[in-house]
């Protein structure tokens, strides 16, 4: 490598250290001071540490309520992207091997769901009307119904790349549509299922308008909910607030430290098709 | 080992229509070569006995039963793909089983039919291999073992060597005759090669733009070829055509020779001409002349004949070796 | 007699039915709701009287407005800062992985925990952004207190956020060109600048058409952010869209709310469609 790299590289550690890095030191040593301490909102290191007491006091405020959130959140993600994978995968896979006009069709209507923002009051009167509103089963469909665009156009481009021979090989061996789908098919997408597990998860995990919208109440908070609650609360205790900050940004460092590679071929490839 | 019988069997995507009327029979356990260029409907055509493409109209019988409307599974033929279309998840014996194990058949008999299918093929030691692990020519091998552990009727390949260099697709031909006379099954067999039809056919459907131009044997097919497009299709090289004004001069529309058929020599013969290039291929030499009464001939002689560039040459056809043929339709 | 399909359309019932029925179906109402009276109780029948108030309400009209310039300002500098970020990031640096993951991990971290941290940092007085740029002598402004100011600031932690993701869009797209244009490029004697214009912008291009249209709906439909650091204050004078059709619903607004979505839909409808139109053009010609 020339020098000139190294320099430049340098450099531009710098730059995107002072403007991307520090924020979460930022962060990370706020969560450790006092109450005191931390409403300097400074970047002195903490006189005294006290991490595990700001854990505690932010899992037990408001008895226990984080720790429902993040039960909560769970619940949403994990049902939410289950559905998402076995829905999506299956509407990618008719509308990629059935070309008609029906499939551009319903395609065309899928793909609206990435660009048209949801009519919210409409849809709390639809959800009422079905009795899912507040609950999180219904949280969970809004999820599946909001991240089914982008799910959709990832599966149908990756089963663009199957060969049809594989599904005419299974049919004339004698499976049956469904067999042909879940025995030969699925288990072929297994890279861009991790990847819309990945991406989807933490989409909606972090997701805060939709449940502000459709999940009030105490007993539905998600993370995000409480994280943004918990900001009234803590007005003279900064320290906890930081503590949740660093809380709810920890899952996301975790999966993107494993799943850098499959986040990146998402993000692209939903992304390069427009 | 069982009869095929296609009625009248018609194709069409949307307004065009690409296979116009097929009859056809091939007879219990022969090997029949469906050949073609490229885009003249074979696939379509082995696709439509297979039930994975709908006829528009017409009727598909196997062993006397009408099978047109039948699921591909249930019609008891098996078919090896051009790309093998082995599934990349599944190990060579779950993918040589993979049939059986949808029809819940029990694990011991699946086991047993696998192996046994793996000991005709030579499979053994790459039974618990996934496909990526293996060469052109073993995946061939499980793509045919599928084929035969279903026990089918009817064999359907379509052009299943295509993708082997040439020392192998020479090889894997002779074990593809091998296996037709241990099965004994009907198979058709889908190429645009005319070697490998006339290498291995019982019977050649030469086919052209969606009809049949010609049925016969190999050597009906080279001694007696029904039209100028059969004519010109068998045989390597290709047979010399002349049409317009060269054939009516013979009094036909059409008048073809082969290259094997031509006497070439310094001193005497019908037409005169210029040699303009010598291709040497050791057993024989293919002799391209400019002819001034005909346009370019080519020629086949000996391998150690001594023509060279510009000699001046004469060429006869062999008596009884020509064909003159009226303008179609 | 026709054989049933290998791939039947009941395979889509659900996730069809699920979408139809909870995003179809409330757009489509929403169509109607917007031009009625509508509360908790019930919804009446009011024509245009919505939409009229949006635009004859100052503080209604403020969040429209606001709307665009958020987007056209954050989608001018996701995407002149994402390319030139592309651009140094796959030259080659040291570092450029790492430097990769660190300008992109923003884009996953959570919204509100973002807004809230920003919001302490920009305290007028205590936040570490003023303290250093006391430090240099400058007297940093109320970045989210001074209402001129305020929505500005929420654009650049928007920015601060989202440029990641247009930086790996870009560098997806630099990576599909091939590098002898850029050699060919130098043996005609280009300067690297001249590269950058004559070869990086053209072919880069379905990048741009990409993070354009991604960056302008995520703003335009930007809600979060806004919430999480100013609710759209102070007074009125950071609001959009998004955050007044929350505040309409939860003041039981819920006509006007509705309305506020339909605007939405229609401003984003109308600023893409051209704008794909003539990015597909652009596309073509080049
Ligand atoms: N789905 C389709 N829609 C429209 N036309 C089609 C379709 N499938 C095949 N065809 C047309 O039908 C004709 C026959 O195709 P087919 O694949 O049977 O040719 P082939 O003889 O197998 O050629 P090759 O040797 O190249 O494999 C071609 O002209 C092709 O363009
Ligand atoms: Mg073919």
């Amino acid at each position: 490598m020339k020098r000139r790299q190294y320099v430049i590289g340098a450099v531009s550690f710098a730059v995107a250290f002072v403007i991307f890095v520090i924020p979460f030191i930022f962060v990370v040593i706020n969560a450790m001071k006092s109450a005191a301490e931390s409403a300097r909102l400074d970047f002195r290191l903490p006189q005294k540490w006290q991490f595990w007491q700001n854990l505690t006091d932010v899992v037990q405020a408001r008895d226990y309520m984080l720790l429902l959130a993040y039960f909560n959140s769970t619940v949403i993600t994990v049902g939410a992207v289950t559905l998402l994978v076995i829905f999506g995968a299956l509407v990618g896979y008719v509308l990629q091997r059935r070309p008609s006009r029906f499939s551009s069709f319903v395609y065309a209507f899928v793909l609206t769901g990435l660009m048209i923002p949801p009519a919210v009051v409409p849809t709390i009167w639809v959800l009422q009307e079905i009795n899912l509103f507040k609950t999180l089963h219904g949280m969970i469909l809004i999820q599946v119904a909001y991240g089914l665009g982008f799910t959709v156009l990832l599966y149908r481009a990756f089963i663009a790349s199957i060969p049809r021979d594989l599904d005419e090989a299974a049919i004339v061996d004698g499976a049956r549509p469904l067999q042909v789908f879940f025995r030969v098919i699925l288990p072929l997408l297994e890279p861009v299922t991790v990847t819309v597990i990945v991406v989807q998860s933490i989409a909606i995990f972090n997701d805060f308008t939709h449940p502000l919208y459709y999940l009030p109440g105490r007993e539905n908070v998600t993370v995000q909910l409480t994280l943004y609650n918990f900001q009234s609360q803590f007005v003279s205790q900064m320290n906890l607030l930081f503590m949740n900050i660093l809380l709810v940004t920890i899952p996301p460092l975790i999966v993107f430290i494993f799943f850098n590679r499959q986040i990146v071929a998402g993000m692209t490839s939903g992304a390069v098709k427009g | 080992m069982s009869r095929v019988e296609l009625k009248q069997l018609r194709k069409s995507y949307g307004a065009v229509e690409v296979m116009k009327g097929i009859d056809l029979v091939v007879e219990p356990g022969e090997f029949c070569v469906f050949v073609g260029p490229s885009g003249c409907g074979k696939s379509t055509l082995l696709r439509m006995i297979a039930g994975l493409e709908e006829q528009t109209s017409g009727q598909i019988e196997i062993a006397g039963r009408d099978v047109s409307f039948d699921e591909p599974s249930k019609r008891g033929i098996a078919m090896v793909f051009q790309s093998y279309a082995l599934y990349p998840h599944l190990s060579v014996r779950d993918n040589i089983g993979f049939g059986l194990s949808l029809a819940r058949r029990p694990k011991a008999e699946i086991r047993q039919k696998v192996d046994a299918v793996g000991e005709i093929l030579q499979l053994g030691p790459f039974m618990d291999r996934k496909p990526k692990a293996l060469s052109g020519g073993q995946r061939q091998r499980v793509a045919i073992g599928r084929a035969i552990v279903r026990d089918p009727q009817v064999f359907l390949f379509d052009e299943p060597l295509s993708n082997l260099d040439a020392a192998l697709r020479s090889q894997m031909r002779l074990e593809l005759t091998e296996l037709h006379a241990r099965l004994g099954a009907t198979m058709i067999y889908v190429t645009h090669d005319q070697v490998e039809a006339m290498t291995m056919a019982d019977k050649i459907v030469v086919m052209n733009a969606g009809r049949i131009e010609q049925v016969g044997t190999p050597m009906e097919l080279y001694q007696r070829p029904a039209t100028p497009f059969v004519a010109g299709f068998i045989g390597s090289p290709r047979m010399n055509l002349f049409d317009g004004d060269v054939a009516r001069r013979m009094g036909c529309d059409v008048y073809g020779i082969r290259p094997e058929h031509l006497l070439i020599s310094e001193s005497d013969g019908r037409w005169t001409g210029q040699v303009r290039h010598v291709e040497r291929l050791g057993a024989d030499t293919i002799l391209h002349l400019d002819v001034p009464e005909l346009g370019a001939l080519v020629a086949r002689t000996d391998g150690n004949c001594s023509f060279h560039p510009g000699q001046v040459v004469q060429a006869s056809p062999q008596p009884d070796m020509e064909f003159f043929y009226a303008a179609p339709g | 007699m026709k054989r049933k399909s290998h791939y039947p359309y009941w395979f889509m019932l659900p996730a069809i039915s699920v979408f139809f029925v909870l995003f179809i179906v409330p757009t489509l109402a929403s169509l109607y709701f917007s031009l009625t009276i509508w509360d908790p109780f019930e919804a009446r029948f009011s024509g245009f009287e919505n939409y009229v108030q949006f635009f004859s309400e100052p503080f209604l009209v403020r969040g429209v407005v606001n709307t665009v310039g958020f987007a056209i300002v954050t989608c001018v500098l996701k995407t002149i800062l994402g390319l030139l970020l592309a651009v140094l990031l796959t030259s080659g640096v040291w570092g450029q992985g790492l430097l990769r993951s660190i300008v992109f991990f923003p884009v996953l971290v959570s919204t509100i925990g973002v807004g809230l941290l920003f919001q302490e940092m920009m305290h007028p007085t205590q936040g570490a952004i003023n303290v250093a740029l006391s430090w240099i002598g400058i007297n940093g402004p109320g970045w989210l207190t001074n209402p001129s100011l305020a929505l500005f600031s929420v654009a650049l932690v928007d920015v601060w956020r989202g440029v990641g993701l247009a930086t790996l869009i870009y560098i997806a797209g630099l990576a599909t060109i091939s590098p002898d244009y850029y050699e060919a490029a130098r043996i005609d004697g280009a300067t690297r600048l001249q590269q950058f214009w004559r070869v990086t912008v053209p072919l880069v291009w379905p990048a741009t058409t990409t993070v354009v249209m991604l960056s302008l709906i995520s703003g335009l439909r930007l809600f979060d952010l806004v919430w999480a650091m100013t609710r759209g204050g102070p007074g009125f004078s950071s609001d959009v869209l998004a955050s007044v059709i929350y505040k309409q619903y939860q003041s039981g607004f819920w006509g006007l709310s509705t309305a506020g979505n339909v605007i939405l839909f229609i401003m984003i409808a109308v600023i893409i469609a051209p704008l794909t139109y003539w990015f597909n053009k652009r596309e073509v010609e080049s």
